[in-house]
């Protein structure tokens, strides 16, 4: 038994150094008061303060995973369906490009693209979609979904996009061979067949959407914005760790739902 | 849905730098069952998934009921196809996998069920219909994937090895089913299979295959009896080739004869009496098997005494059938009668096919 621990040891060190105890630490200085005691003061003020930041976090990075994945879905489905010798390798090489371009870059440019007076509306206007008068800044909640979808919609693509092509492509034969249209057999055929592979990218996207801080705090000016953006408020204006830290609370909540949710459908998948 | 007739003009497909299949022609009447026979890679798959929309063409055009279908998509073109592989789907049971197609086809779950119970019963799986199909042995996958084609009474059937894992016995039986509901519903067929009894049993006539080539198309009794040249007739049986000598009992011209293991005798005293119309050999007995009522007698030409030639490259081991077990290194001679013989040139096309 010795040897075995001594030659996990190092790899098991450095996880609790690097992992367990911070995460621990965070967690309960959201539970310890101002005089050093155990409260639920915290939670409280965070809920009292950002209760809608918190629904519209939650909010944002639903309308984000359902973009997202409708879009990887389409595009992993082309992708794997699709019949055009030129549309298909065209699409297989553009769709990575924004895997490659960091959050902060995205959100500089989703600013000037997404603005009142910004790229878009000047094409609405000019192509006579948009009255120049009444044209609206994108930079809301809009603009949060679009720019996360748009950063994660490769990543999704890429794992959903895999698991389709490594299909028993005869099932998708037999589909068709008896009578079932492109479209259902996406839906019917090749989605049910995927499904666990596409939980899983959307579990890991929506992780992703509630830990960037840079696209919040570029796009939205005011309230409510992502919780991400409050605790960084929290810290940086009041060096308040520990309400930013019960802030936190509720984004590990959210994603660890998420997770036992995935989990358990995939054990129950596996159990019949 | 009516039944069809298939015809086939001058196809060929290209499958990057081979061709695949090179100008098949072949008309497939309205009802009728067509068997694919050829040895494996020759291109039977191919030639179904041409039919069924999955390989494109480089040339020539399919048509049904007299319409072109060459440029219709697979879902459009009506035909059911089980594929050598299954194909079944597995997030779906048994009894989804059979419905699925009627469920594309707008019909109530009601008479989904009721079909799928039928056709369940058919192929021997009552019960089966809640199972998970990655829970099914071989032999039941494929009668799923075959019920899965029939549920839906296609006009026209693809079969690509459909029986090809199923013991003796449900072999037999569903080899009886499917012929007596084709000829019910009289639908169109095509099968691929590499057994050549069950060819010979089912079909109304066979399509012999080579390299992506039609060798030849006849009924069974006519393939049996004249096969196109020795290769085919390989396929079909002809196991023992031997050179022709003068006084041979065959057509004059002909270089090669050909004859079935079971066609022929060995004896090993003095030669029975009427011998004139017989092709006898000599040679020495190498092996000896039963084989369920008589014995399966190998004999080896080569190393023959006496005044007896050695003959070519074929013909220096022949096999025949003994009613007595015979030891090996027995001198011994064969014999088979001469109606029984097929002769062929020496380009080792047909002459003479049995004449019964
Ligand atoms: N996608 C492909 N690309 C290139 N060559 C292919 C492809 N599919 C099949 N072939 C080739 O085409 C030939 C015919 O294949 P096919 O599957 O039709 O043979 P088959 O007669 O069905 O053989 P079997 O009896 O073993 O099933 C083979 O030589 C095979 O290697
Ligand atoms: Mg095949």
């Amino acid at each position: 038994m010795w040897p075995g621990v001594l030659l996990i040891a190092p790899a098991l060190t450095a996880i609790a150094l690097l992992y367990a105890l911070p995460l621990l630490r965070s967690l309960i200085t959201a539970f310890v008061g101002e005089d050093g005691h155990p409260t639920l003061g915290n939670l409280a003020k965070a809920l009292e303060f950002y209760g809608a930041d918190i629904v519209y976090s939650i909010l944002v990075a639903l309308g984000s995973l359902a973009l997202i994945a409708f879009v990887s879905i389409a595009i992993a489905g082309y992708l794997t369906l699709g019949q055009s010798r030129w549309a298909v390798p065209l699409l297989r090489w553009i769709y990575r490009w924004p895997l490659f371009i960091p959050f902060i870059v995205a959100g500089q440019t989703a600013r000037s693209f997404l603005a009142r007076n910004g790229v878009l509306n000047t094409l609405l206007t000019d192509v006579g979609l948009v009255d120049a008068a009444t044209a609206t800044s994108l930079l809301d909640w809009r603009g949060l979904v679009l720019t996360f979808a748009w950063k994660q919609i490769p990543f999704v693509t890429l794992l959903l996009a895999g698991a389709m092509a490594s299909l028993d492509r005869s099932t998708i034969e037999a589909a068709r061979n008896l009578g079932a249209g492109r479209l259902r057999c996406l839906i019917e055929i090749v989605l049910p067949q995927v499904r666990p592979q596409l939980l899983v990218a959307l579990v890991l996207s929506l992780v992703t959407i509630m830990s960037v801080l840079s696209v919040p705090v570029m796009l939205i000016s005011g309230n409510p914005t992502m919780m991400t953006a409050m605790m960084a408020h929290r810290v940086t204006f009041y060096g308040d760790y520990a309400v930013a830290n019960a802030l936190g609370l509720f984004s590990y909540l959210l994603t660890a739902v998420a997770a036992w949710a995935y989990l358990r459908m995939s054990l129950r998948e596996k159990s019949n | 849905m009516g039944t069809e007739a298939l015809s086939l003009e001058e196809v060929s497909i290209r499958l990057g730098q081979s061709l695949i299949l090179d100008g098949i022609s072949l008309q497939v009447p309205a009802g009728s069952f067509t068997c694919l026979l050829g040895p494996s890679g020759c291109g039977k798959t191919t030639l179904l998934r041409a039919i069924a929309g999955f390989a494109p063409l480089s040339a020539g055009d399919i048509t049904v009921g007299g319409r072109s279908i060459s440029n219709l998509a697979p879902e459009a073109r009506q035909t059911a196809m089980v594929f050598q592989s299954y194909a079944l789907w597995p997030h779906m049971t048994v009894a989804g996998n059979l419905t699925y197609p009627l469920k594309l086809r707008g019909l109530s779950k009601v008479e989904r069920d009721r079909r799928a119970e039928a056709i369940l019963s058919l192929l021997g799986l009552e019960g089966y219909g809640p199972r998970a199909v990655i829970s099914l042995s071989g032999g039941q996958r494929q009668r799923v994937a075959l019920g899965r084609a029939l549920i839906i009474d296609p006009p026209l059937l693809l079969l690509d090895e459909p029986l090809s894992n199923l013991d003796a016995s449900i072999r037999r039986s569903l080899r009886g089913e499917l012929r007596r509901l084709q000829q019910k519903v009289g639908i169109t067929t095509i099968m691929v299979t590499h057994d050549q009894d069950e060819a010979l049993a089912m079909a109304d006539r066979i399509v012999l295959m080579r390299q992506g080539r039609i060798v030849q198309v006849a009924s069974p009794e006519a393939l049996y009896s004249a096969p196109a040249d020795l290769e085919v007739a390989h396929f079909l049986g002809v196991d023992n080739v031997v050179d022709l000598r003068p006084g041979d009992p065959v057509a004059a011209g002909g270089a090669l004869a050909g004859f079935r293991t079971a066609d022929a005798r060995v004896f090993t005293g003095e030669a029975p009496a009427g011998l004139d119309a017989v092709l006898v050999r000599a040679g020495t007995v190498t092996a000896c098997a039963y084989a369920g009522g008589s014995y399966h007698v190998s004999i080896d030409l080569s190393d023959q005494a006496g005044n007896e030639s050695l003959s070519g490259a074929s013909g220096a081991a022949l096999s025949a059938l003994s009613s007595v077990p015979v030891a090996p290194g027995t001198r011994a001679r064969l014999s088979v009668p001469a109606p029984m013989l097929m002769s062929f040139g020496a380009d080792s096309r047909l002459l003479q096919g049995i004449r019964q």
